[in-house]
């Protein structure tokens, strides 16, 4: 809720007792994660919706760096869970439909232990040209042998067999690319702070730019623990700088309560699953590992398509309390909005960068045109991508190599 | 793969239950969260439940399946209708129930902060700026009870806190463990005498139930037994609980066997124990106790007297003589408990 002195408070739904509720706050922190569910595989949890993402973006913030998706190479299918990289580590091995350590015409020297991007690409150019078994590629364990198995991987064993049915000591186990962590977020400086004084942002919903188009394993740790203190601090401090107590009018829940009602009402519509799913499935086909001129712009057709369908979405539980099936609709709608951003900025990145790759039409790094960071701000229903400069202090960017 | 299954559904207003039943197609390797979210997707849209992580960490999808608490999502659907059985999924046990499988967590997590679930070191930091680091095997006392998720199976499994609902639970002391167990907790005295008063420690009735249905490996009944061997380490032995479970040591040492109708007297002292006659009466007349004398005592004493020396020849007291007498117990065979190895690392 924005108002002359900046941010006034959030306006929530109570999932536990029903009813739209009107927090005043003299500072906000967005801390909801990342949009990990906007892909129908995925290593995030359910809640993963993109909804602060959203949210800053319906109040006019900008988002950044939104086209940088980190797909993560050994998920399980069909749940899409994560088997930790330890697995490589240790010296399992990917294989093809044919048998084949396939690593070793992407990444030579580094094999399976070449980073995520650079695998989950081998594994998606192996998925595209046929080489799969039934969309996955195979990890194998097999040699690890049974007491390695069961004392360092018993864990990963016990997914194995309860997700997927499948014996790792018998068989090797199916997995392909799935998205894992959002580079992009709500544009942020060092302590958090967005652009609107009293609002800030921490942890994946936040593009602090950590990461900058890739990011490393483990450093979505220093995220939350490194910047989710810093802008907890300046928050506080914000917070305490301010004289009198955070206030509201009486009309601050008018706008939120009529959106709820809407959606309640209606008795006739589209329940979310089939929206959800289709967005979910053709995220990975056309803004997936790789990107393209034409599957973008076909996805951004579909996205409208489904934003259109989503005006008549149906939310078939009508109750107060404890209304998930309100929620996910609620999420569904930050999910769209937020997929529409992803590929726009995604169409107007004509380079391959980090986790955004283009190998069909614009395979290198282009420096002169595209060291810099895409802002996507959204009002009056028209959405503004621009640009601004990427901050060189020690390290100078170079091309990475295996 | 056809699945039929009923799901005990509740109406937040009136409180009424009533059991639903769903009829579904679902792919081989379906959870039962996998169920519920389909249900929930085509069938049910009203159909409330928590989730999130769906793979076990978020503890968020406890839920009863036919009267045994476990994570929707850790528990394969197909074994559920095996044999063409018809599973009942109902809200876990001993918190409110708020709509359907969603209960309210509020009283677990006052039991929770009753405990004070952080560290409280005294002393001042070594001042050279570096980092404490603790070794790894320091922390073996609490690498159990770290791996607690808070989901509540413990304490919807809990017998004691179904008679006691003031009763701290298997959560909370697993977590107060996880704490005074600490090496750099400074505080462990005065939290354990917090914890050995009434509705602590010594209100668990060692069902063990905690530790058989606890999906992370938890076992929330050692972790009490843990502080109870603290609290008698330090000395904090007058409270009836530990009067009581220091005459199984006794008694157990003595004749080999639990001398029950000696019990009462030892736990209560004379003056309560002689209001308790009539009760006692009661019970021998029944069979529910044996008579004070002859004394009851096991034909072989040695089996006992053995374990005790094992473990007493450790030479660890407290804590660590349980942690001890687990592995002593693995290791002569008299239980053989599932192997644990150390968890694994996760991507972040």
């Amino acid at each position: 809720m924005l108002g002359d002195e900046g941010c006034e408070g959030v306006l929530a739904w109570d999932l536990a007792r029903g009813g739209v509720r009107a927090l005043a706050a003299k500072a906000v922190i967005l801390a909801t994660g990342g949009s990990g569910r906007v892909y129908h595989g995925s290593t995030n949890a359910h809640a993963c919706t993109a909804d602060g993402m959203a949210m800053a973006l319906r109040a006019g913030l900008p988002l950044e760096d939104l086209e940088f998706v980190q797909f993560h190479p050994t998920t399980l299918f069909p749940s899409g869970l994560l088997v930790t990289e330890a697995v490589r580590g240790e010296g399992g091995y990917l294989l093809n439909s044919s048998g084949a350590r396939f690593m070793r015409h992407y990444a030579p020297e580094a094999m399976e232990l070449a980073s995520r991007d650079v695998v989950s690409r081998g594994e998606q150019t192996e998925i595209d040209e046929g080489r799969s078994v039934e969309g996955s590629l195979l990890l194998d364990m097999r040699h690890f042998g049974r007491e390695k198995m069961l004392e360092r991987f018993h864990g990963t064993r016990d997914l194995a067999l309860t997700y997927a049915g499948i014996d790792p000591l018998e068989r090797p186990i199916p997995v392909r690319p799935g998205a894992h962590y959002h580079m992009g977020g709500v544009a942020t400086n060092v302590d958090g702070r967005t652009e609107i004084a009293n609002v800030f942002a921490a942890g994946e919903v936040a593009c602090v730019s950590l990461h900058g188009a890739n990011r490393l394993g483990g450093n979505s740790l220093m995220e939350t623990i490194v910047f989710g203190r810093r802008a907890g601090r300046a928050a506080a401090e914000e917070a305490l700088g301010k004289s009198g107590g955070a206030e509201l009018g009486p009309s601050a829940r008018s706008g939120g309560e009529r959106e709820i009602v809407k959606l309640l009402e209606r008795r006739e519509g589209e329940r979310p699953r089939s929206i959800r799913d289709e967005l979910g499935a053709s995220m990975h086909e056309n803004f997936g590992v790789f990107r393209e001129e034409g599957k973008m712009r076909r996805q951004l057709e579909l996205l409208e398509d489904l934003r259109e369908r989503y005006q008549q979405v149906l939310v078939e539980d009508k109750g107060e309390v404890w209304n998930s099936d309100l929620t996910q609709a609620l999420e569904l709608g930050f999910q769209l909005d937020l997929a529409v951003c992803m590929v726009s900025a995604g169409l107007e990145r004509r380079e391959s960068r980090g986790a955004h790759s283009r190998p069909e039409d614009y395979p290198e790094r282009d420096d002169q045109n595209f060291l810099k960071h895409s802002l996507v701000r959204w009002s009056n229903d028209w959405l503004d991508l621009s640009w601004k400069p990427v901050t060189i202090t020690r390290w100078q960017p170079r091309r990475r190599a295996y | 793969m056809q699945i039929r299954l009923q799901v005990e559904r509740s109406d937040p207003a009136s409180g009424e239950t009533r059991l639903q039943l769903y009829e579904l197609e679902l792919r081989r390797e379906a959870t039962l969260l996998d169920c519920l979210e389909q249900i929930k997707d085509e069938l049910d849209g009203t159909l409330a439940f928590r989730r999130s992580c769906r793979e076990g960490i978020c503890g968020s999808c406890a839920v009863r399946i036919d009267g045994r608490t476990a994570l929707a999502c850790r528990t394969p659907v197909a074994e559920l209708v095996a044999g063409g059985r018809l599973p009942t999924i109902a809200p876990i046990g001993n918190l409110p129930v708020v709509r359907d499988l969603v209960v309210e967590m509020e009283p677990m997590w006052q039991k929770m902060r009753a405990v004070e679930p952080f560290l409280r070191p005294t002393s001042e930091p070594s001042g050279d700026g570096r980092e404490t680091v603790v070794p790894p095997a320091r922390l073996e006392a609490v690498r159990k009870e770290a791996l607690c998720i808070n989901c509540g199976a413990c304490v919807s499994e809990c017998d004691a806190m179904s008679v006691s609902p003031e009763f701290l639970g298997p959560h909370a002391l697993a977590k107060a463990w996880r704490f005074v167990g600490d090496p750099r907790e400074e505080e462990t005295r005065p939290r354990l005498k917090g914890l050995s008063g009434e509705h602590g420690i010594w209100e668990c009735t060692r069902c063990y139930l905690c530790n058989e249905r606890c999906p992370k490996g938890v076992d929330p009944r050692d972790a009490i037994a843990k502080l109870g061997a603290e609290a008698f380490a330090v000395g904090l032995v007058r409270d009836r609980g530990a009067r009581h479970a220091k005459w199984f040591v006794t008694s157990a040492r003595t004749t080999g066997w639990l001398r029950e109708s000696e019990l009462v007297v030892k736990t209560l002292g004379i003056a309560v124990s002689v209001t308790k006659i009539p009760l006692a009466l009661r019970l021998f007349r029944r069979g529910k106790a044996p008579l004070p004398l002859p004394r009851h005592k096991a034909s072989e004493l040695q089996p006992a007297r053995e374990l005790r020396r094992i473990v007493a020849g450790q030479d660890r007291r407290g804590a660590q003589g349980i942690v001890q007498g687990e592995r002593v117990l693995e290791s002569i065979e008299l239980v053989r408990a599932p192997e644990r190895p150390a968890p694994e690392a996760e991507d972040f």
